[in-house]
């Protein structure tokens, strides 16, 4: 067989639960019998931005913020890849927060994970959008991407796991990846994942977390009640983890192509129809 | 009824009005008549960054032969709105025509125009309402008179109507030809009965002609080589590409996205060149800014996409509507880093397809990013042109392996060290082919690597393309007289009115030669030799800082024989202005070099 590159260890610390997301997703891709060369693995900027390096697939780490126009891009072009973005908050709701809304718009068929932390790690320790009032003398309100995601119209998957509760997280990174699979669109996975060394939450998030998986009576095929319950968990001081939402939507690459044809990547564009719709659209400037 | 009429050989027209008034529908309908009649046009407009109102004007050049500008020399002037007069009166001389609307009375004092032009009032509004209620049917009225005055047929005028409306409905195909109507009565009233027009309109050329614009040319080109996904961000006065992809591409098989910005753009377009599909975006400068961290990343992580540049008046936003060429820095050197890039600039529209399927190939044989390097003229301005023989085309997708070829390999690296510093392409989907793309340094397997020998060689392998591309960049053509002393050099836009400035003076008995650049970057070693060769070059530039002339010396250039020629007021430049530069500079006394 032929030789490619080694996956890499890990440069993450002892103990960041980047490495929770890493095997969620490794064993999730195993679980569905996804072989390396059908995942498209992108990668933002920040300590996750390396998460691709770690697995076998074709990898790709992009600019700064800006995972969710690359797999957006990737996915049309090519809809027969497993196409997953991966990044972390300052990444995916700071810089490249102007994208997240346009994607849950757009719903393309791609698996969204946000390693959320609260911080910027690899800067060493600034306050992210996530970051609560107070940490780094941070005066603004956290954001809260999952309400966000909830709040507009085009979304179909939304969903949040804590890397310290890994049965949940992988369950709920299947279930992201067999939503896109079956052609419903972008599956947004957010996975509060700790910074042991800037922003240590396991202690708090360990009793602040609250599984709306297991309460009674939530439907999240409910788009109201989700967003409700998000308040009312919020203003408890609760992080809800889950499968927050879920709705039905055709993905925007089936909407977007023409099914004629093979995808994009796959046509045989040497041979260009010379005497048929090349010679069409030429006629169009005569006429 | 005089008998013998001169035949129509060079005609322009400007059509101006209140943006809305319908004066590019105008020129666009004269245009498509006056083709079918075997001339030549060329359409130029001049309008402003609002939807409605303002002054704006379409231009309009029918010629017997090939001009790619508008003539130094108006002929007619149509206007809408009197304020149109005076904004272009220096445009014409006393043997030019005014058609205006009379509506409001006649024309006031302070309208500047030259003494003879002949005046035809019609009150093109005022019958507009009374018969329509519609102010807007008054550019149709107005065609009648222009078909009247330069001899086209009623029968003609009325068969381009109903190819121009048919698409806008039943109704508007009726109400347009009635205006029609009104507009022929109002001819015979102001004595341009049928018969007494200007011009004998032959058709001695009556072979069929494209009519195309050089974005379209872009896109069309962009197709036929096997484009298949465009993501942009509409932006004046790039969008046009986008909207003929938008129309064209799903029968292509293609598709086409509008992102929410061009960050989104440059980044949708990396994500789907990196699946291994011909992509492209369009944009102009402040578009080209916003993209610049996502270029630098396509020549750092080895991605091809095609970036069309429709430069228009800088800097920032600048003059949204008007041409420029102040990008070629930007396009030439922006960017954080070192990285390879490809600048082509073609000079017409037949260029910016054929450039197009040249830089396709060239961007994924070498992985690196092409510019396509236009100007708002070039872009926007219709001309006609032989149909395209679509046989020439021909595809290079450069070093591309299916899983047969991978399974072959004893390694596969994505980021292989090579002769030529392009490394063979396994898309995502070949089984074995997995590799890692990344915009951090790298080394062979894509690996993130700081080490030093590694960056290095992985530094040198990048930049190493653009030696091994240069054969087949597309080289300078020459025009005109091979061995003369006096030349220009010039891109985009300015291809028409060198040519024709050429002429002038070859009239005169100057002969000059054009040396026209089509490879800005990776300059390629014919034009600074051309500057050391010719003592006298002007260099005939849009822009404040002699951008194309620098980076010609900067590649070795003989810049005491290059002289600047430049213009950045947003107006497109006249044949005369540059006839008289060489004259003045050159001090020639035209009679004794006649």
């Amino acid at each position: 067989m032929t030789k490619t590159f080694t996956p890499a260890r890990p440069i993450w610390c002892a103990g960041c639960g980047d490495f929770g997301v890493l095997q969620a997703l490794v064993g999730s891709l195993e679980e569905l019998e996804i072989p390396p060369h059908e995942r498209f693995v992108t990668a933002g900027i920040g300590c996750s931005g390396s998460l691709q390096n770690n697995l076998s697939c074709y990898g790709y780490h992009t600019l700064h913020g800006r995972v969710l126009p690359t797999v957006t891009g990737a996915k049309l072009a090519n809809p027969e890849l497993t196409v997953v973005g991966v990044g972390g908050d300052g990444d995916g709701y700071a810089i490249g927060g102007g994208h997240l809304m346009h994607a849950f718009k757009r719903n393309p068929g791609v698996t969204y994970i946000v390693m959320n932390n609260g911080t910027y790690g690899l800067t060493k320790g600034q306050a992210s959008p996530t970051a609560p009032t107070g940490y780094q003398d941070n005066l603004e309100e956290d954001l809260d991407p999952v309400m966000l995601g909830l709040s507009i119209p085009g979304s179909t998957f939304i969903a949040r796991a804590y890397s310290g509760q890994p049965a949940q997280l992988a369950r709920l990174t299947t279930e992201a990846l067999k939503h896109t699979r079956a052609g419903k669109g972008m599956s947004y996975l957010e996975v509060l994942s700790p910074c042991v060394t800037y922003n240590d939450t396991y202690r708090d998030w360990r009793t602040s977390v609250y599984d709306v998986d297991s309460e009674e009576g939530y439907d999240p095929e409910n788009r109201t009640q989700a967003f409700t319950r998000m308040q009312e968990l919020r203003d408890e001081g609760r992080l809800p983890l889950g499968l927050i939402f879920r709705s039905d939507r055709a993905a925007l690459e089936s909407l977007s192509l023409n099914h004629d044809y093979p995808a994009p990547a796959l046509q045989d564009i040497t041979k260009p129809d010379l005497s048929g719709v090349c010679n069409d659209a030429l006629q169009s400037f005569i006429k | 009824m005089s008998d013998v009429k001169p035949v129509l050989e060079d005609l322009n027209v400007i059509v101006a009005g209140q943006g809305g008034d319908g004066s590019l529908t105008v020129v666009n309908v004269l245009a498509d008549v006056l083709r079918g009649g075997g001339l030549r046009v060329y359409t130029e407009r001049d309008v402003l960054s609002r939807i409605k109102g303002g002054i704006t004007a379409a231009t309009l050049r029918a010629y017997d032969g090939e001009r790619l500008c508008i003539s130094s020399h108006i002929d007619l002037l149509v206007a809408f709105d009197q304020l149109a007069v005076p904004k272009y009166a220096f445009r014409l001389n006393s043997q030019s025509i005014v058609i205006y609307d009379s509506s409001n009375g006649e024309l006031p004092e302070g309208h500047g125009l030259p003494e003879g032009v002949r005046l035809i009032p019609v009150p093109l509004s005022r019958y507009a309402v009374k018969h329509f209620r519609r102010d807007i049917y008054k550019n149709s009225i107005s065609f009648a008179v222009i078909g009247r005055l330069i001899g086209l047929q009623d029968d003609e005028m009325e068969k381009a109507f109903v190819k121009r409306f048919t698409r806008r409905g039943a109704q508007a195909v009726k109400y347009n030809l009635e205006a029609l109507a009104v507009g022929c009565k109002l001819s015979d009233e102001a004595g341009l009965e049928v018969g007494k027009g200007k011009f004998e309109i032959t058709s001695q050329d009556a072979k069929p002609h494209m009519l195309i614009t050089g974005n379209e040319a872009c896109a069309f080109g962009f197709a036929v080589a096997g484009g298949r996904v465009f993501c942009g961000y509409p932006i004046t006065p790039s969008t046009d590409v986008m909207e003929w992809l938008v129309k064209w591409l799903p029968k292509f098989g293609g598709v086409v996205k509008q992102a929410e910005d061009e960050l989104s753009a440059i980044n949708m377009c990396i994500g789907s060149a990196l699946t291994g599909t011909r992509t492209m975006t369009a944009t102009c400068g402040p578009g080209i800014a916003l993209m610049q961290e996502g270029i630098g990343q396509l020549g750092m992580a080895e991605v091809p996409v095609m970036i069309v540049d429709a430069q228009r008046s800088g800097p920032s936003t600048g003059m949204p509507t008007k041409p420029e060429q102040s990008d070629i820095n930007l396009l030439c050197y922006g960017g954080a880093g070192d990285f390879p890039r490809v600048v082509i600039a073609p000079g017409t529209p037949e260029e910016c397809f054929w450039l197009t399927i040249t830089g396709c190939n060239v961007m994924e044989k070498y992985q690196v990013p092409v510019f396509m390097c236009l100007d708002q003229g070039l872009s926007q301005n219709t001309a006609t042109m032989d149909p395209l023989d679509l046989a020439g085309v021909t595809i290079d997708r450069g070093d591309r392996l299916d899983a047969e070829q991978v399974a072959e390999l004893e390694v596969y690296k994505r980021y292989l060290f090579t002769e030529s510093g392009a490394s063979p392409f396994a898309a995502p989907g070949t089984p074995g082919g997995m590799g890692l793309v990344t915009g951090n340094e790298h080394d062979e397997f894509g690996l993130v690597s700081v080490d030093p020998i590694n960056r290095n060689r992985q530094m040198e392998k990048r930049q190493g393309k653009m030696e091994s591309m240069k054969p087949e960049l597309p080289k300078a053509v020459t025009h005109g007289v091979e061995t003369a002393d006096i030349a220009f050099i010039g891109v985009g836009m300015c291809y028409g009115v060198i040519l024709e400035a050429m002429d002038i003076l070859s009239s005169k008995g100057i002969h000059t030669q054009y040396h026209q650049v089509r490879t800005l970057w990776p300059m390629l070693d014919e034009t600074p030799a051309f500057t050391q060769r010719c003592p006298n070059t002007f260099v005939v530039e849009y822009n404040y800082q002699a951008q194309l002339k620098k980076l010609i010396h900067s590649h070795g250039g003989n810049d005491e024989n290059m002289h600047s020629i430049l213009r950045y007021d947003g107006v497109p430049m006249q044949a005369k202005d540059l006839v008289n530069e060489v004259i003045t500079k050159l001090n020639l006394k035209e009679d004794k070099v006649a």
